[in-house]
């Protein structure tokens, strides 16, 4: 019956910050690795909405500072690609989900302290299923900085979803992390730049 | 933005509806007539009473027979359709119910069933379309689902609902005609029965508003059940919500327009998920599919 408990209770502890939620996944990633066989990459990254102007310019150096001297007490590689649709992406690969999951809230928070906010787009992390790696091997979690919350991504061929393992994942981390349990607003991100 | 044109599969299966709607409107047609030709030649209320019962218990009676007529399904054997057989009886074998007949409708609609007075004499009906869009582990938990309607007694349950908005509409029936007859016939209490048979008709049409509603909470309540049992049954609730997800067209629900493109369109994200209006939702008899996705998930997390 713990089931009935679990849908009536929901996720009603709701993590003030965008880091608190991010955090959420220091734990959660464990169960789907448990429940689901997957395992983090290593690699995610941050999206925002790329503009002109020098204030925008300053901030994205001011990053770039802080990632190349964090690498002493945090393994990560960094890189900053734009993509077609104008948006920035700065791409974090690490040893450790808890260094990515440091790497990329402090990247947020930066970003949203230098007034930027309303430009951030995701936080998204990479997942391999490796004991079915027939079974669309790549599976995303998407942080959304608009609704604060998580959703899954598992891209299937061309322009196509796994909509099954999408579920899967919601089922396994639902009570986890705040996830976004409405899914006509899982919006895809196609054709990655990583 | 540009609607992708729906494939056939995806719209709502008029067809079959349809088809049991005018059936079933014929059938209440005939039973009205027949009644009013009754009440015209004058019987009194107990034998009419008693020829409404017969003929309800004979709806009954002939419940299936009436359904796969009105819906085009044909029994097949387990030659026609081995598969389809396999999986029922894989079902049943695990959960040791008795197997039911097999039927199937040939349309292009995804679509499943299930009809019959108890668990011996039931049948599960499904059509070509449905076989064509799942694949084996989907099909076989929408045929749990329908097994377990069929393990409830769902079809029994739900007549012995109607049974109650029946003879409201019966009485309602009545009210009108003996109200009629008074009035013509004049007399010194005309406005006192008078006021008594308005009074019938209200508490009769309000019984039937009511019950009618309940019906649909009933039947809306029984489909969660019996997602609950297939999932039981199976042991995967997700087949079973990825087949609603495709039976729906559920697949455009998911959506596969980019983020990045929507994302400046307006603020799409304020608005609150409009999942169907509460009025809706009071009339109709299945539950929205995002909730029994919903509950389907749940079950799954649970599992492990």
């Amino acid at each position: 019956m713990s089931f009935f408990r679990k849908f009536r209770k929901g996720y009603n502890n709701k993590p003030r910050t965008d880091s608190d939620a991010i955090f959420s996944l220091s734990s959660a990633y464990i169960t789907l690795e448990i429940k689901l066989g997957l395992k983090s990459t290593g690699r995610c990254a941050l999206s925002l909405k790329s503009i002109d102007g020098m204030y925008f310019t300053e901030m994205k150096d001011d990053i770039q500072r802080f990632l190349n001297t964090g690498k002493s007490d945090v393994e990560l590689n960094s890189r900053m690609v734009v993509d077609s649709y104008g948006y920035l992406w700065m791409i974090l690969d690490g040893k450790s989900m808890g260094d990515i999951l440091a790497g990329i809230s402090a990247v947020g928070d930066t970003i949203q302290e230098k007034g930027f906010s309303k430009q951030l787009l995701v936080a998204i992390f990479e997942f391999n299923n490796e004991e079915k790696l027939s079974n669309g091997s790549t599976q995303y979690l998407i942080y959304n900085y608009k609704s604060n919350k998580f959703y899954p991504f598992v891209p299937f061929g061309q322009k196509t979803r796994n909509s099954e393992n999408e579920m899967k994942i919601m089922a396994t981390i639902v009570d986890e992390v705040p996830f976004e349990k409405d899914m006509t607003l899982w919006y895809p991100l196609w054709d990655l730049p990583f | 933005m540009s609607i992708p044109k729906t494939p056939s599969w995806q719209r709502r299966d008029t067809g079959l509806t349809a088809r049991m709607i005018l059936s079933f409107a014929i059938l209440t047609l005939l039973y009205l007539v027949f009644l009013g030709a009754l009440v015209y030649v004058g019987l009194d209320f107990i034998s009419i009473t008693v020829i409404a019962s017969i003929m309800i218990l004979a709806q009954w009676y002939f419940s299936d027979k009436i359904v796969l007529w009105s819906s085009g399904a044909k029994k097949v054997t387990r030659e026609q359709f081995p598969e389809l057989h396999d999986i029922v009886e894989r079902i049943v074998a695990r959960n040791s119910l008795p197997k039911p007949k097999i039927a199937v409708i040939n349309t292009n609609m995804p679509n499943a069933f299930a009809t019959g007075k108890g668990p011996r004499s039931s049948v599960v009906v499904v059509t070509t379309g449905l076989m064509d869009l799942l694949d084996t582990e989907e099909l076989e938990g929408v045929l749990a689902h329908e097994l377990t309607h069929i393990r409830n007694r769902d079809v029994l349950v739900l007549t012995l609902a109607s049974l109650f908005s029946t003879v409201a509409w019966y009485l309602m029936q009545f009210g009108f005609y003996g109200g009629m007859g008074y009035g013509y016939g004049g007399g010194r209490d005309r406005n006192n029965s008078g006021g008594a048979l308005i009074l019938v008709i209200v508490v009769a049409m309000l019984t039937w508003v009511i019950s009618f509603l309940i019906i649909r909470a009933i039947s809306r309540y029984r489909e969660f059940a019996a997602d609950r049992g297939s999932a039981q049954m199976t042991g995967k609730p997700v087949k079973l919500a990825n087949a609603l997800m495709k039976i729906s067209g559920g697949m455009r629900q998911v959506p596969t327009k980019d983020l990045r493109q929507v994302e400046g369109l307006n603020a799409f994200f304020i608005v609150p998920a409009l999942s169907g209006s509460t009025i809706g939702n009071l009339f109709s008899t299945h539950p929205p599919v995002e909730k029994r996705i919903q509950k389907l998930m749940e079950m799954e997390a649970s599992m492990g």
